[in-house]
């Protein structure tokens, strides 16, 4: 366990890789946050666009979606998921989207 | 024997007992190097430090790395207290009423050990991290057969202990132990070459089941979010019935978009001929396996179902890697869903821990009178069937095949894989050794789902580097560029988890086109009458 510490008094409970320990903690300004430590300086439509996807599917469903899925329904095919979060959709782009870390043989 | 290149590890078995900063070190510069492009070290990603704020809260005086990371005692107390459940549960372990499991073998390799050392050239971990002394599979086998002959033998102690050799039971030494059962993958290689039969892979395995069923203790991915959450939700990847349902659904009009015809999973089928338990993991991150496998079973016509119950759709039992109750209480699930629901057989896809457990362990719990069949022999005898057209060129690219050392060494299902690949693969090669000599993909026993803090870096520098190695050997024969794609076929969900973060962890999709998948998509990707290939390499 350890504690992410970001500007703007962001200070939040985080796993030995830095996925957020409550999903309830999370906003749009420590996604912001987190994709600094995911090598995301900048926030734009795209990244967003995975995001929020992640977001509302965790919501409903309570675990992250299938990557195949994610690509098909944001439209946004896996290379370029790569070229917007380098660390891939489970590790890059579920952490931004404050969810927690898979679990099982995924 | 090959070039010795370091022994950074503790000098003798005493040491373990004996309080020290930390017992043994990994240094990249001693590991064997790799070919190129792969063998300088500045160019390969390094091997994070533990952080100062980790080494306080957890016990890591073992090596560099935690794998099983044991948060440290509160108290004096908290130690003696977990020492005497140390103590009584090693009486356990040699006891019939107790370990209804692996006794027998258990005694006879606690007590024939000749002491030849033959087994440690064979552990590709002990080999690929340049020999350390920690890691050599006889190591952590002659701790516990040392506390067994001081302990737990009858006969004259003092006398078990001096011929045996003495060692000290504390806190020191249980806590690294605990973390020390989690440096072997369980490949049993070891055993294999053992000319008397000694198994050092179930000591391992044994000690393990002691720090779980009598201390508590176990890594929280094989247990909390494993065994528990999928007797819980229904599955350690945390689907629930509703989940499972709707992914599965999505798989079904996927394949039948890029197929062109339907594909259909069915759900809870009373009297079918087969249940069809997979690993859930597939779903998630390899969903054509399941397209595929449906795909094939009914282009068969055979009549299959699927489960919906809780944990009837997830055919893991982490319980084999660590822990016989929970093993026995998964299992009893999976056999009581396939009675209910009148099914012939189970068959259990690809996936190598699940064989091992559902097909034989289980039946040491007592009520497997289920027949249960691989799905490696169910679709060798479909592709030979002669109901189905197939045109092998569709499947013109290198393809060497990894052998998951549960379906193969332990279980002995060899073959199928062959014919299969031999038929429809036409550019295959074998990997060197393989069969029953293969070698670990670095990921068993629970690896490949374990990465907290910094054991991916341990797992893909040590454990997985001999695996990595075969695969670059099976195709130097072929233009190593990424330009020409090569396929490492690994029939089983956590070889393919390893194997999919050691390409990446080298970068070798990238450096040398290397990918990898199971085997029933290169199955249907040779099917005649499929609209597209199945196999979407920019999704792999």
């Amino acid at each position: 366990m350890g504690v992410f510490e970001a500007e703007g008094g962001i200070k939040v409970e985080v796993d030995e890789d830095g996925f957020i320990q409550d999903p309830d903690v999370w906003n749009e300004d420590l996604a912001k946050a987190l994709a600094k430590t995911e090598g995301v300086e900048d926030m734009d439509e795209e990244h967003w666009k995975l995001v929020n996807y992640l977001r509302n599917y965790y919501q409903q469903f309570g675990i992250a979606p299938m990557v195949r899925k994610l690509c098909k329904e944001t439209g946004i095919p896996l290379k370029r998921v790569y070229e917007l979060f380098p660390s891939g959709p489970a590790k890059g782009a579920c952490k931004v989207a404050g969810l927690p870390k898979p679990t099982g043989c995924v | 024997m090959g070039v010795v290149y370091c022994s950074c590890g503790p000098a003798n078995v005493k040491e373990m007992s004996e309080p020290s900063e930390q017992l043994a070190h990994v240094e990249l510069k001693d590991l064997p190097p790799l070919p190129p492009p792969y063998d300088n070290i500045e160019e390969l990603p390094g091997f994070k430090k533990l952080k100062d704020e980790t080494r306080e809260e957890y016990e890591a005086s073992l090596d560099d790395t935690l794998a099983a990371s044991l948060k440290k005692p509160k108290s004096e107390e908290e130690e003696k207290e977990m020492v005497e459940r140390f103590l009584s549960g090693l009486h356990k372990l040699f006891t019939k009423e107790n370990n209804w499991t692996f006794l027998q073998p258990l005694l006879l390799s606690m007590e024939h050990c000749a002491k030849c050392q033959t087994c440690v050239e064979d552990c590709p971990i002990y080999e690929e991290s340049g020999h350390n002394e920690l890691y050599r599979p006889t190591y952590r086998s002659e701790i516990l057969r040392r506390l067994y002959f001081k302990y737990v033998k009858n006969g004259n102690k003092w006398f078990n202990t001096f011929q045996q050799g003495g060692i000290e039971l504390n806190w020191t030494l249980i806590s690294r132990l605990f973390e020390l059962s989690y440096r072997c993958t369980l490949c049993r290689r070891c055993a294999q070459s053992c000319p008397i039969g000694v198994d050092n892979g179930l000591i391992t395995h044994e000690l393990r089941k002691l720090f779980s069923q009598e201390l508590g203790w176990s890594p929280e991915e094989l247990h909390g979010k494993g065994t528990i959450q999928q007797m819980e939700v229904g599955s350690s990847t945390g689907m629930n019935k509703m989940v499972v349902m709707d992914n599965i659904e999505f798989i079904d009009d996927d394949m039948t978009d890029r197929v062109g015809f339907d594909v259909k999973t069915p759900w809870d089928v009373e009297g079918a001929d087969v249940l069809l338990l997979e690993n859930a993991g597939e779903f998630l991150a390899w969903p054509e396996n399941h397209g595929c496998s449906s795909i094939l079973l009914d282009a068969a016509g055979i009549s299959w179902t699927m489960s919906s119950e809780l944990a009837g759709y997830d055919g893991v039992n982490y319980g084999l890697f660590y822990d016989d109750v929970q093993l026995a209480r998964v299992a009893t699930r999976h056999f009581e869903i396939a009675k209910k629901l009148g099914v012939k057989k189970i068959v259990m896809g690809e996936c190598g821990h699940e064989t091992k457990a559902l097909g034989v362990i289980a039946d040491r719990v007592g009520i497997g009178n289920i027949p249960r069949e691989s799905i490696l022999t169910l679709m060798r005898d479909i592709v030979f069937s002669g109901k189905i057209k197939f045109n092998p060129e569709k499947n013109d690219f290198p393809v060497t095949l990894h052998d998951p050392c549960n379906i193969v060494r332990n279980l002995g299902i060899v073959q199928p894989q062959r014919d299969i690949l031999n038929y429809l693969a036409p550019r295959f090669r074998e990997m060197t050794p393989h069969g029953v000599r293969n070698y670990c993909c670095g990921g068993g026993s629970g690896f490949a789902i374990m990465s907290k803090n910094n054991f991916l870096d341990w797992r893909n520098h040590i454990s997985s580097r001999r695996k990595f190695r075969q695969i670059l050997e099976a195709f130097q024969d072929e233009d190593m560029s990424p330009e020409t794609k090569k396929y490492v076929c690994a029939p089983c969900s956590n070889c393919k988890g390893s194997i999919r973060d050691m390409l990446d962890f080298y970068g070798a999709k990238e450096k040398s086109g290397i990918y990898y998948g199971g085997l029933v998509e290169l199955i249907v990707n040779a099917m005649e009458d499929a609209r597209e290939p199945i196999l979407d390499w920019d999704m792999m």
